[in-house]
């Protein structure tokens, strides 16, 4: 067959469907544009504003037809969100559907968008201008989705790092959970610092506890105590084992001397009475009442023994040198019957005995105690003699809340493969993710690592320029010297009061100015002798029975240094201002919250006995701002003028319990 | 106006058309008459012409995509989310580059092949197969260094491997390795020169190629005829053109062979406008319409940003050299060196070594059925090689089915 010299009808046939094909899927490509889904999003705010707005307000509306975004290049972002969220800060649309919506609450006003963007707060690819590939789900090959509303508060804390940060319940419930439960012991954590951790040395511990009691509580330390800080290490017996012989072993400071006791004389019912006078119960709880500073004391005759108890009664620094107990001045003959009550009245009648049997101890079990002592990590919170230099076991957290996920890290739980996923399961149950998971297993609660998981995500890798991120400076360690120093370091003030922002949290009283608030005879005769100022709270001031001279040391120096000049100024107190305040007391309802002879409210502390205790500076002061010095208390600022603040001053000058008129 | 422009106007005698080839500077490529024979599609399979429109097609995309593109690693990522989102036709242009490079290296394999199976490597062509296998080893180096520009994870790890492949090169491994990235590692100073490579020095060196590849298809006739046997040039009296199998030629010079070419008779010959131009036109236009279907609905991979401390597990190389990739994975002195470069030397060679001079211009020569047969089987294992890596290696190079989650 020839071909033609001239093109067949084949040909252009083929050149007629070729090149109309050609011009569809051509023009296809502008419509894929114009079609745009950001476009028809816009298009159809502009039905909605024209509905919501008068001609007024939308002459003066912002233009549609272009993609809006806000650029953030210290953050290193790029948030196109605004395309598609057009009436998010415009309260009109406060009623529109999403994305027209008005942002809800007042987070705009104080992260302003076009200085906070959109996604340092909400997680997802601010860059995308359609709905799906924003990761408002999450997506294939982009890490950061949109945030649930559960998880949103990790984002606030990338750049709020304070422990507590207003506002963001979870994230602060989760730092405290990660405090609390001593991460830091294992794993380097940015905002956290070993200084946080308690746990008992235990160079001395073969004194300290019964054999049969250690077994129990390395197999499970919750078992004995359902609030324990010691998380499961999932020991096997042979571990175990080991693990108490090598403990066991550790007698490095002897008890002090208990020989010259004669422990036949003890009374428990003695012993029971000092318990309650020295109110031991502020700290340690007691068949479910009291504080938990110290360890829970209900069973403590099944763990601890007479001798040791004792001596760290008498002294608990002696073995404990950074312990947050205090050391009262009882007598010998005191300390005998509260051990009695403690060791014999407190224990656990289903504890397994001690066992007569006198076993040979092989020094090799006791090394290989002192090997699994080193492997699972127990120094990191145990802080022992020797093994300073080991390094922490776990790796360092920085960066937790950007670690990539594999789906292959889930090994066979059936849950979704996220990175919140993978760090609940962590903290829940670690031995399902791992084998050989050396991380302890700690028994959360769903709740407590639900907001541990929002602590973690807020430690970003990424580090945010200074100027993006708030903290609070970390305390400073305040050690008083000097015999006001040493008496400070017996009674263990700042294990629950505050001063310069280091101490404990117990006491609600910063002791920053206390010498000006309170009358120098009170304190000498608080101290000595704590009486209930509000008789509502379960933890008090323990009765330390200091001297009459320690006292007076205490309060010279509070009242000499702890004050504050703005509050030590005269106020002219008169009997008629005294009496406009009596009616003042009354008309504003102060005896809602506070007690006057027994009559009146509990929420508020006793007044009495005020004449006696305040100084007039500062319940003046105090009167006419509450808020200023102490942020979030009850008393209301009533907006007093100040001479209704002095007359009241006068009226709560004189009152007092002290019929006599002398002064202690 | 128009004349000045287009000298000889629409042609409408066969005289005008002739005369348009031949006075054009774009047309000039193609002579006045070609042959029936090459004009049977399924003969060339238009591998070559289509080879030719997707690197047209990848210059035109590839300068408009570097309008949007900074070759640094802070920025050559969000130029990419750019492209995706804002840019207008931006994900199109991509795709159409993405899709039109990965073709290219199918259709310039897949060529190659046509080649061999239709003997149209021999004589006079020898040299032109070895023009050919060097623009196939510039197709996948411009494949690969464009493959690490979007700067994300799939980029990052497929050119680690890739570039870890060429270190292992007995003695120069690391040195060719340090030359290529500008460094031990992959980072600013490697993405710089695979921009480099990619956008000015390859693309150079491949127009070159093509330019002396097409002028010797222009010169040696577009394919050659099944009956034509050429006197070996070696008869040849020095300083003679060799024997055209073309028989018409403007410079038909007085010291051509006196004996006419009497296999081409003129009725085999068709003018070049329309034949052969409306063919290409039709290829032109089921190219472009294949690039932007798959532009349209499939979009160019974009993964997570390059990330060095996160090996995705199993890291791969960019898809053409997984074969390569299994082959080390047994053996990376042997697979990823000696293979590969005694394959690239071979190929070089087979004009040269090829005994039989017959078999030229029909598929799969009786003549000619050993040295397809070996082809055939390398060719083959070089594909099964890398389906195997594509599909069936999973985390660690484990061997995993497909169709397994």
């Amino acid at each position: 067959m020839r071909t033609p010299q001239r093109a067949s009808v084949r040909f252009h046939l083929a050149f007629a469907v070729l090149g109309v094909t050609f011009l569809a899927i051509f023009s296809w490509v502008f419509l894929k544009e114009y079609l745009a889904e950001w476009r028809t999003t816009q298009a159809q705010f502009d039905q909605l504003q024209r509905r919501v707005k008068d001609p007024h307000a939308l002459s003066l509306a912002a233009p549609l037809g272009e993609i809006q975004q806000i650029w953030l290049p210290d953050l290193n972002r790029v948030d196109r969100c605004p395309t598609c969220h057009l009436g998010i800060d415009d309260p009109a649309f406060v009623s529109a559907p999403e994305p027209y919506t008005t942002h809800p609450g007042a987070w705009l006003r104080t992260h302003a968008p076009d200085r906070f963007g959109c996604t340092s707060c909400h997680g997802g690819q601010g860059e995308a201008t359609d709905f799906r590939n924003a990761a408002h789900q999450p997506i294939p090959y982009w890490s950061d989705p949109m945030r649930s509303p559960q998880l949103i508060e990790a984002n606030c804390g990338a750049c709020h790092r304070e422990r507590r940060p207003r506002q963001a319940v979870w994230l602060e419930k989760g730092r405290e959970v990660i405090a609390n439960a001593g991460c830091i012991a294992c794993h380097d954590i940015p905002g956290f610092s070993l200084e946080e951790l308690r746990a008992p040395r235990l160079e001395s511990v073969g004194y300290k506890v019964r054999p049969e009691w250690l077994r129990t509580w390395l197999a499970d330390p919750k078992a004995y105590l359902a609030q324990a800080r010691m998380p499961n290490f999932r020991l096997e017996p042979p571990e175990i084992d080991s693990l108490s012989a090598f403990l066991l072993a550790q007698r490095e400071t002897a008890p002090l001397d208990s020989a010259g006791i004669d422990w036949s004389k003890a009374d428990r019912d003695r012993g029971r009475t000092v318990f309650g006078e020295a109110r031991c119960v502020t700290c340690h709880r007691l068949e479910g009442r009291g504080g938990t500073m110290g360890p829970e004391l209900t069973t403590v005759g099944s763990k601890v023994g007479r001798a040791w108890l004792f001596s760290f009664i008498k002294d608990p620094t002696h073995d404990q040198p950074g312990t947050l107990m205090l050391r009262y001045r009882f007598t010998d003959d005191q300390i005998r019957d509260l051990v009695a009550y403690l060791t014999e009245d407190l224990i656990d009648p289903g504890a397994p005995q001690a066992s007569s049997e006198v076993r040979y101890v092989e020094p090799a079990l006791i090394e290989r105690g002192r090997e699994a002592f080193v492997r699972h990590g127990c120094y990191g919170c145990h802080r022992f003699s020797g093994m300073v230099d080991l390094g922490k076991i776990g790796p360092s957290l920085l960066g937790i809340g950007d670690r990539a996920i594999e789906a292959a890290d889930f090994r066979n739980a059936a849950v979704v493969p996220s990175r919140p996923n993978w760090l609940f399961l962590k903290l829940r149950a670690p031995d399902t993710l791992a084998d050989q998971s050396r991380m302890p297993t700690f028994n959360f609660s769903e709740p407590d690592a639900a907001a541990a998981v929002v602590a973690l995500l807020s430690i970003r890798r990424a580090d945010l320029p200074v100027s993006r991120v708030t903290d609070q400076p970390r305390p400073v360690r305040y050690e008083p010297q000097g015999t006001f120093g040493a008496l400070v370091a017996r009674y263990r003030c700042l294990s629950c009061h505050q001063t310069r922002g280091w101490g404990g949290e117990l006491s609600t009283v910063p002791l920053d100015r206390i010498g000006s608030q309170l009358q120098h005879a009170y304190l000498v005769s608080y101290l000595q002798l704590p009486s209930a100022v509000r008789v509502s709270l379960e933890e008090r001031m323990p009765w330390f029975r200091m001297t009459r001279e320690e006292a007076r040391t205490l309060a010279d120096y509070l009242a000499g240094v702890f004050v504050d000049d703005s509050l030590e100024r005269p106020v002219p107190l008169d009997a008629d201002a005294a009496r406009r305040g009596a009616r003042l007391y009354q008309t504003l309802g102060c005896r809602g919250c506070h007690s006057l002879g027994g009559t009146g409210g509990y929420v508020g502390p006793d007044l009495s006995d005020s004449g006696r205790r305040l100084k007039p500076g500062w319940i003046e002061a105090w009167l006419s701002d509450p808020g200023r010095w102490k942020p979030g208390t009850l008393q209301p600022n009533y907006g007093l003028k100040p001479e209704e603040a002095r007359s009241l001053t006068a009226y709560l000058m004189t009152l007092s319990t002290d019929r006599s008129g002398s002064t202690p | 106006m128009g004349r000045t422009i287009f000298r000889v106007g629409w042609p409408r005698t066969d005289k005008d058309r002739a005369a348009a080839m031949i006075s054009s500077l774009v047309l000039h490529i193609h002579p006045a008459k070609v042959q029936r024979h090459s004009l049977r599609a399924s003969y060339t399979l238009g591998l070559g012409l289509t080879s030719a429109y997707l690197f047209g097609v990848l210059i035109v995309t590839g300068v408009v995509l570097m309008l949007y593109y900074t070759p640094h690693p802070l920025d050559a990522y969000r130029n990419m989310k750019d492209l995706q989102f804002v840019v207008t036709f931006g994900p199109v242009l991509r795709n159409m580059h993405r899709w039109a490079a990965h073709a290219m290296v199918v259709v310039v394999f897949l060529h190659m092949c046509r080649v061999f199976f239709t003997g149209a490597y021999k004589e006079p062509r020898q040299f032109n197969w070895v023009l050919g296998v060097g623009l196939l080893l510039l197709t996948l180096g411009l494949s690969f260094t464009g493959y690490l520009l979007p700067w994300d994870q799939l980029a990052f790890w497929a050119i680690t491997v890739g570039s870890n492949i060429a270190g292992y090169a007995p003695g120069l491994g690391a040195e060719i390795k340090y030359l290529l990235l500008g460094g031990n590692v992959i980072e600013s100073g490697a993405l710089l020169r695979f921009y480099v490579l990619h956008c000015v020095i390859l693309p150079l060196l491949a127009a070159m190629l093509i330019a002396m590849h097409v002028y010797r298809v222009r010169k040696d006739g577009l394919s050659a005829p099944p009956a034509a046997e050429p006197p070996p040039i070696e008869e040849m009296a020095p300083g003679r053109f060799p024997p055209s199998t073309r028989s018409y030629g403007l410079m038909a010079l007085a010291d051509r062979p006196a004996q006419p070419v009497v296999e081409s008779e003129p009725d085999d010959e068709v003018l070049t406008w329309p034949h052969l131009l409306y063919r290409e036109v039709l290829v032109l236009l089921a190219v472009l319409i294949a690039l932007h279907a798959a532009a349209l609905l499939f979009n160019a991979p974009l993964e997570e940003i390059a990330d060095p401390t996160r090996t995705p597990n199993p890291a791969k190389a960019p898809w053409y050299f997984l074969g390569l990739q299994e082959l080390v994975s047994y053996s990376a002195l042997i697979g990823g060196v000696l293979v590969p470069t005694l394959l690239v030397l071979a190929l070089v060679l087979v004009p040269y070594l090829d005994p039989v001079p017959r078999g030229v211009g029909v598929w799969f020569a009786p003549e000619r059925s050993r040295a397809n047969r070996i082809f055939a089987a390398l060719a083959s294992a070089a594909v099964a090689l890398t389906l195997v890596g594509m599909f069936f290696r999973g985390p660690n190079w484990a061997w995993v089915w497909p169709w397994t989650p």
